[in-house]
């Protein structure tokens, strides 16, 4: 009986949430006294199965070979079911995360095995490997039981387990270096560069001058000109829920009660109503200036300067006044 | 084009074996979770060698905390709080016992004082309570007591079997706005459920599936509604005593719409405000929520409040019509309990208590199936007997054609509630037929293009900030907050009936009737009327209004992903 621990590396790097995983697996070993072994898949990644055969484990399989260099749920898939089915582990334990969350379901499925995601702990209930799972957002714990033949597939939260309890090894572990066998017509996946996710590129509550939209802008052409005003001011343009809603700008520009709440130095609301989802979220900025042909409409109640007249004409003018005023300066 | 809520398909989903599934956790199945563990607890200190298990009894509750979507006046009648925990108002949360009362009749500008109050009105010995506290300290006990409560998460679908309901499916959680499961996706559960007890509150979309599928509504009279739109009021010190209530008939009202006003003094000098609007009014332009905004206009209530500020806003439907609209109450696998039945005194406006009555003998009937393990149609309609043989039936038998009698309006619902009130509540008919509410909407072209009598009920308002309030104003003070990225959960059959015909037939009431402006009619240059519908679904406060009253009744109210919806802290 054997355990089998898939530590995970991405670009080279042992992912320490692997530790977390080994340490139940310890755990789990010590109580049923099956065999703890672990495994790496990669390319030149044997400084780190070094690394994980300094923990108390009974061996380290580093599978090799240049179609792993980079991730791909085909590659990893098929070096790892050649060789789960050629050691026929009982157990196989991977930690919770993004790549195994990619390819684990679809490896389970591929030996014709069920996955137990996402596991809390573990128990055991006289013979029986019983899995924690949490349900109903964690209100209730249930355990889970294999049926059927092994190898049995589990993944464990993050947090289940304390990486830094991970037991060290009394000597090294063997590494046992396997060159896999991926055959290029396996893959379907071609790996791009590893996309970085961008800094949100706007964070408007740092943003000293904003230009917010309502729905007084009509059409979604016409934001050009909240576009060139902004440009105008060195400003960030914002909206109004319904330009949002619309998907006219991105959810991460919404000013308001379900938005995001500024304060900026100068704050130009053109067609908003000024409803108070609107005013919760923009009300502490210092200077508002407020365009809208609506004479009533609340936000001229918050607004500094607040012009009644129609946006379309007075802005473009405006725009080339602060061009020439900054020319001038 | 709107996207539209509906459980996905195609997907595993977890199942769960339950014994009992309770749907909704206001007072209705709050009452009958504790009744049950009452029974429980008894039947295991009996008999030590058959032991029943309240591990497999859950409540299902939308909102994310227990009380959050409850909402009511609300005066308590505590004889079935009584019965099912004597010496409650030891640790209740009450706000007063009632120590006066008024009933006024309001004109434009004047009032008359009803010089005795009449018998259905008087609340010697009633509570004001919030019911939004009442329901939290009832579910604590329920927690302690052993059951377990699920709060954010909606029963979404009832599980059919044949002809017998086998279960509640929960809510899909983590799906977008095309109906697309996120990254966070979560499916609803299945709950297999032995019974299933629907305490939905009024026009609980479940019960709505289940009266549908089973015919429940033949040969009953069609429920009847009203929606009440609430403020509650911080005022200067010494102007309403804790347990003062004030009634009002009349005005803002014209004799054409049944409704009126409540006033209550509560702890701390904050008061419940609120004016219920019968969903039965002729002008398709009607607004509830000005209803009660001209009503604050009046000089009696202006001098109350003047000088106070609002504090909290809501609005709830609820269900008036009476004891011949209710229908069968238990089947195969299902019992109604509550609002969701329709057990609702209408001449008191009161139904906490009818309620919590309803769900006791609920918990009654299915203590015996656990007891017996007989869930059969037979052992549950035992549930329909006990309703029957209590005082449930003897109040609301008492008031069986009270709504009914205003069908014709003020005067002539005047005349028959005196005539009912000395013939044991028969009246002129043993039974008075009703109309469903949104029937009774006249289309524009039958009604003065300015509102006549009605004018100043009508269309938007703005407000002046501090007495009266436009509806974004007041919605904001609802607390309502749902996750935007999801689909609509109000869902409407054909927007293209929206789009033209009831453009021009009806002005597309449910831009007015709607208290949380949820829905909009924006401009569209590709709709051939210019006008198209747009909705705002995370600005609903899960009134039910729309579903109720919207003319082509196309509209269904489903529920949006658990844990959304308003916050009734203290109302």
């Amino acid at each position: 009986m054997k355990i089998l621990v898939i530590v995970e590396q991405r670009e080279g790097k042992l992912n320490r949430v692997s530790f977390e995983t080994l340490t139940g697996a310890q755990a789990i070993a010590r109580e049923t006294g099956w065999t703890l072994e672990a495994a790496i898949v990669g390319s030149g990644v044997g400084e780190i199965a070094k690394e994980v055969a300094s923990k108390k484990v009974a061996k380290v399989y580093d599978i090799e070979s240049p179609q792993l260099a980079a991730y791909t749920p085909d590659a990893f898939v098929a070096a790892l079911k050649s060789f789960i089915a050629d050691r026929k582990p009982t157990l196989v334990l991977m930690p919770h995360t993004y790549q195994v969350r990619d390819f684990a379901p679809k490896l389970a499925t591929a030996l014709g095995r069920a996955l137990v995601s996402d596991c809390t702990g573990y128990k055991k209930d006289g013979d029986k490997l019983l899995f924690v799972r949490q349900m109903f957002q964690g209100k209730f714990s249930a355990d889970v039981a294999f049926a059927g033949e092994p190898p049995y597939f589990a993944t464990f939260q993050t947090g289940a387990f304390r990486g830094d309890q991970v037991e060290a090894g009394a000597s090294p572990a063997p590494v046992e270096t396997l060159q896999a066998d991926v055959p290029a017509s396996a893959l379907r996946n071609k790996p791009g560069e590893v996309f970085k996710e961008a800094k949100q590129a706007v964070d408007l509550t740092q943003a000293e001058i904003i230009v917010a939209v309502g729905r007084g802008i009509k059409e979604e052409k016409n934001l050009a000109i909240a576009r060139q005003l902004a440009e105008a001011l060195g400003g960030e343009i914002a909206a109004s829920r319904p330009i949002c809603d619309a998907g006219w700008l991105p959810m991460d520009r919404q000013i308001g009660s379900s938005g995001q709440t500024v304060a900026p130095k100068l704050y130009v609301a053109l067609g908003i109503s000024g409803a108070i989802q609107h005013i919760v979220g923009m009300k502490g900025s210092r200077t508002i200036v407020a365009v809208n042909k609506d004479s009533e409409a609340p936000i001229f109640e918050v607004a500094d300067v607040g012009i009644v007249g129609n946006l379309f004409e007075l802005i473009p003018p405006l725009i080339e006044e602060i061009k020439k005023a900054k020319a001038g300066a | 084009m709107i996207i539209f809520r509906k459980p996905l398909t195609g997907i595993e989903r977890p199942q769960m074996e339950a014994d009992v599934v309770i749907v909704g956790g206001g007072p209705a199945g709050l009452a009958c979770a504790l009744r049950l563990s009452q029974l429980i607890d008894e039947h295991n200190s009996k008999h030590p060698d058959q032991q029943l298990s309240k591990e497999n009894i859950y409540v299902l509750e939308k909102a994310r905390e227990i009380g959050q979507h409850c909402l009511s006046g609300a005066l308590l009648d505590p004889r079935s709080m009584r019965e099912l925990l004597p010496g409650f108002e030891k640790e209740a949360p009450i706000e007063a016992e009632v120590t006066e009362e008024a009933v006024y009749f309001l004109t434009k500008s004047g009032k008359f004082k009803a010089p005795i109050t009449p018998p259905p009105l008087r609340d010697h010995g009633n509570y004001v309570i919030s019911l939004n506290r009442f329901a939290k300290w009832m579910g604590e006990k329920v927690e302690a007591a052993g059951i377990t409560v699920f709060s954010g998460f909606a029963g979404s679908e009832l599980l059919i079997e044949g002809e017998r309901v086998a279960g509640v499916r929960t809510d899909d959680k983590g799906v977008d706005k095309s109906n697309q499961p996120k990254g966070n996706f979560e499916p609803g559960y299945d709950l297999k459920a032995k019974v299933v007890l629907l305490a939905e509150g009024t026009r609980g979309s479940l019960t709505k599936q289940l009266v549908a599928r089973f015919h429940l509504d033949h040969d009953r009279n069609p429920m009847t509604y009203g929606v009440g739109v609430k403020e509650l009021w911080e005022l200067p010190p010494g102007r309403i005593a804790p347990g003062e209530v004030i009634y009002t008939m009349g005005w803002p009202l014209t004799t054409r719409e049944y409704g009126g006003a409540w006033i209550y003094g509560g702890k701390d000098n904050v008061i419940s405000l609120g004016f219920v609007t019968g969903l039965d009014y002729p002008d398709p332009r009607l607004d509830p929520q000005r209803v009660l905004q001209e009503f604050k206009l009046h000089p009696m209530v202006r001098s109350l409040l003047e000088g106070g500020k609002m504090i909290r806003y809501g609005a709830k439907s609820l269900p008036y019509g009476g004891w011949w609209a209710i229908p069968p109450v238990a089947g195969d696998g299902w019992m109604i309990l509550g609002d969701s039945a329709g057990f609702l005194n209408s001449q008191r406006l009161k139904g906490i208590h009818l309620a919590i009555k309803s769900g006791m003998l609920a918990a009654e009937t299915a203590f015996e199936a656990l007891s017996q393990s007989d869930f059969s149609a037979a052992r549950l309609a035992g549930y329909q007997r006990r309703v029957e043989n209590s005082w449930i039936r003897q109040e609301l038998w008492k008031v069986r054609n009270f709504h009914q009698g205003f069908e014709h309006g003020l005067w002539a619902g005047m005349f028959h509630a005196g005539l009912q009130q000395i013939t044991g509540g028969r009246g002129l008919y043993a039974r008075y037929p009703a109309t469903a509410g949104h029937r009774r909407l006249k289309k524009l072209a039958q009604l003065p293009a300015d509102g006549g009598a009605e004018a100043h009920l009508i269309n938007d308002y703005k407000g002046d900030g501090k007495l009266t309030f436009d509806k974004l104003t007041d919605l904001y003070h609802s607390g309502t907050k749902h996750e935007e990225d999801q689909p609509a959960h109000l869902v409407i059959q054909d927007t293209n009936i929206c789009n033209t015909r009831c453009v021009t037939e009806f002005g597309n009431p449910c831009q007015h009737f709607c208290p949380a402006s949820v829905y909009e009619m924006v401009e569209a240059s590709d709709s051939p009327s210019g006008k198209q519908i747009h909705l705002n679904p995370s600005n609903c406060v899960h009134c039910k209004t729309c579903d109720i009253m919207d003319p082509y009744e196309i509209i269904t109210w489903v529920p949006p992903e658990g844990g959304g919806g308003p916050n009734y802290d203290g109302m």
